[in-house]
């Protein structure tokens, strides 16, 4: 009973721990920062609540970002163990009945959220009580709870219909998504359950045409483009082919459009929505350069940290074909972070609508500070992304990844603040910056491929 | 020609080769038998490159494998086991892709003469993604000999493969120039093709001989398998 459960269970935990031994500094420094954040928000909240102010962030907007993070998270993670696996055709193979073996996929996704959502939660009650603050509110920790469980149940069946060749099955969940975003009440999400519970069973009784769902795609009219190439060419190639055909690029452009627009309206009105009339004269004017600096960190996250990641990790099982073809190190770096001036193509889309809502006055530092971010987040993640090279994509990796780039840029910011203050025309000065930057990148790149070498013990 | 000398590789606590020699002449076709996880697949792993080893060393045609790994790889060909690549791309542009790498200029009608001759030609505009395992090991076939390479390394050259295939493969192996190597539980295979063997056990080697020799004393390669393996154990 449940051997599906545990064999996922059982084989998520160990690649963990295997990950661990391998590098444990670094997964020591990755748990270090995921607890660090959660007593900085601990903090914030202590902090929001002795000062006592009536934030118009509430307990529903926390609620909805809780649940919109476990229902990615478990779409990912169904596609993950289901959709895509390849040992499933093993379980699925034997005498046990299909449904019920990918109702124990489900089960041992639903338990993996469980245990983060419990854990993540009694770290942060636990950093809020050694503030002192009051944490007796069980029937609030169990409505965040049955929310998570929602989260959990259309997370399933958005992966499973998604992928059938019936997408008409997503309708109750889309539906059930529009109402929520719609009344924005938690209590709505909690009353739905059931039916979130209804649907992923009868999506997970019809789900197996999802696994078996595969279009031969023929591709003779791209035909013309096939040639040989040089090397550095042929690895850009590869790459900027996989990224159009998996329609990334376009999810790009509409982060980098919808950023744009959000930010730069909350850049014009953020102190009206987010401030209390009371203290907005005091802390009001942080906020709109606050929200430039996050719609560029978001942008760039998504747009240049993510594929500069993906670059090396997704070579998981086709490391073979690299290492052993008569190429150096070099043009392999360079050929794969190459095609990243595609996505950063992608990127641009932010300034021209952000601009629309600050206007000209700051584009010089607007453009140099994209520009700065997005290749510091090359020169972090490259490195990264060699060293754990031909293993899976790690939630840990790219966690710690975003604090560090958080905390580069804004230490940056705070410079680039001091150099608009005391010179009059820095654009020398930023120019000055890039050349140095460019240089951090060319050593990174260097780095990476030292890193991509592989380590004899001895050759005696 | 491929020499390897006192090469030991270990995964963890687990010896895959210990010490082993081996030297993989020209024109000769070289089985290696053994059973599941006796270190086959790592022994081809260590010799192309793919896997970094403990302690010893491997020459290929006068190129060390850790110091002029590129000079090395060039005169290697290799398919792997299970046979991963890009699924996204199709047939023919992952081999453009690995032409490209090996800079092989005239590889277009190369890739044309092995795809038909191998039954794969129809197949070449379609994502490897939507392959079967033997389509996708005749794509693997094809990148690992295009260029051809003095050392081939095949693990399991006709693992899935179509009689017709299989038997274009022997043929190309047979005919072919330079040192081949390959991994297999097919003593068939061995028969029809190699001109010796080497059985491994545990990592190291229990036997080098000739297959005709072995033929002529046993009768079939099964039976001397068994009895060889059968001494070693008692």
């Amino acid at each position: 009973m449940f051997e599906t459960t545990r064999v996922i269970l059982t084989e998520n935990f160990r690649s963990l721990i295997n990950k661990m031994r391998e590098a444990p500094i670094l997964y020591f420094i990755f748990s270090c920062t995921i607890v660090f954040s959660i007593f900085i928000f601990a903090y914030a909240t202590f902090f929001f609540i002795n000062i006592d102010i009536n934030l118009d962030i509430n307990l529903e907007d926390i609620f909805f970002t809780i649940f919109f993070i476990f229902f990615l998270k478990t779409v990912a993670d169904i596609y993950n163990n289901f959709i895509k696996s390849s040992s499933l055709s093993y379980s699925l193979s034997t005498q046990v009945n299909q449904r019920r073996t990918i109702a124990e996929i489900f089960i041992a996704v639903f338990l993996t959220e469980l245990v983060i959502w419990l854990s993540f939660s009694c770290i942060f009650i636990l950093a809020i009580f050694t503030f002192g603050v009051n944490v007796g509110y069980p029937s609030e920790y169990l409505y965040f709870t049955l929310g998570v469980t929602t989260a959990v149940c259309l997370g399933c069946t958005i992966s499973i219909n998604f992928f059938s060749p019936k997408r008409y099955r997503l309708i109750p969940t889309l539906t059930l998504l529009g109402f929520y975003f719609n009344f924005r009440e938690p209590i709505f999400v909690i009353f739905t359950l059931p039916l979130a519970i209804i649907h992923v069973t009868w999506s997970i009784k019809n789900s197996m045409e999802s696994h078996l769902f595969s279009k031969r795609k023929e591709r003779t009219k791209e035909r013309y483009q096939i040639k040989i190439r040089n090397t550095i060419k042929a690895f850009f190639h590869r790459e900027t082919t996989v990224l159009w055909r998996d329609k990334l690029l376009f999810s790009f452009i509409f982060t980098s459009v919808s950023t744009g627009l959000f930010s730069g309206y909350l850049f014009l009105y953020g102190d009206e929505i987010l401030i209390p009339e009371p203290i907005r004269s005091q802390i009001g004017g942080v906020l709109p350069s606050m929200f430039l600096f996050l719609g560029i960190y978001v942008v760039i996250m998504y747009t240049g940290v993510f594929p500069s990641l993906n670059l090396f990790l997704n070579e998981e099982k086709t490391m073979w074909i690299l290492r052993h073809m008569p190429v150096k190190n070099d043009n392999i770096v360079f050929g794969k972070v190459s095609s990243l001036a595609l996505c950063f193509l992608t990127a641009i889309p932010f300034i021209p609508y952000i601009t629309i809502f600050t206007g000209f006055d700051k584009i010089v530092f607007l453009v140099w500070f994209f520009i700065f971010s997005y290749i510091a987040g090359i020169i972090i993640s490259v490195p990264l992304g060699v060293k754990y090279v031909g293993k899976k994509s790690d939630i840990m990796l790219l966690y710690s990844v975003a604090m560090i780039l958080f905390v580069v840029l804004s230490f940056v910011a705070i410079i680039a603040d001091l150099i608009e203050q005391f010179f009059s025309y820095p654009i020398a000065l930023y120019i000055i910056i890039l050349l140095i930057e460019l240089f951090l990148l060319y050593v990174s790149l260097k780095i990476s491929s030292q890193i991509l070498t592989l380590k004899y013990k001895s050759t005696s | 020609m491929i020499i390897v000398k006192n090469v030991s590789k270990s995964y963890g606590k687990i010896i895959a080769l210990k010490n082993v020699n081996f030297k993989f002449d020209n024109s000769h076709v070289i089985a290696i038998m053994g059973e599941n996880g006796a270190g086959k697949t790592t022994l081809l792993k260590v010799c192309t490159g793919i896997l970094p080893f403990d302690s010893g060393e491997i020459v290929v045609d006068g190129y060390n494998i850790i110091n002029d790994s590129i000079k090395a790889r060039e005169n290697i060909g290799y398919l792997p086991e299970m046979p991963y690549m890009y699924e996204r791309l199709t047939g023919r542009e992952f081999l453009f892709y690995i032409a490209s790498l090996r800079k092989l200029n005239d590889a277009e009608e190369r890739i044309n003469e092995i795809s038909k001759m191998i039954g794969i030609q129809d197949f070449l505009d379609y994502e490897i993604g939507s392959y079967s395992k033997g389509m996708k090991q005749k794509i693997s076939v094809i990148s690992a000999i295009m260029h051809n390479p003095k050392n081939l390394l095949l693990d399991e050259p006709v693992y899935g493969l179509d009689p017709l295939t299989s038997r274009a493969i022997q043929d190309f192996i047979k005919h072919k120039k330079g040192s081949t190597i390959i991994a297999t539980h097919s003593t068939q295979l061995v028969e029809q093709i190699a001109d010796f063997v080497y059985i491994i056990m545990r990592g190291k080697v229990i036997l080098f001989d000739e297959v005709s020799k072995l033929l002529s004393k046993y009768g079939t390669i099964e039976e001397a398998y068994f009895q060889i393996k059968d001494g070693i154990n008692v």
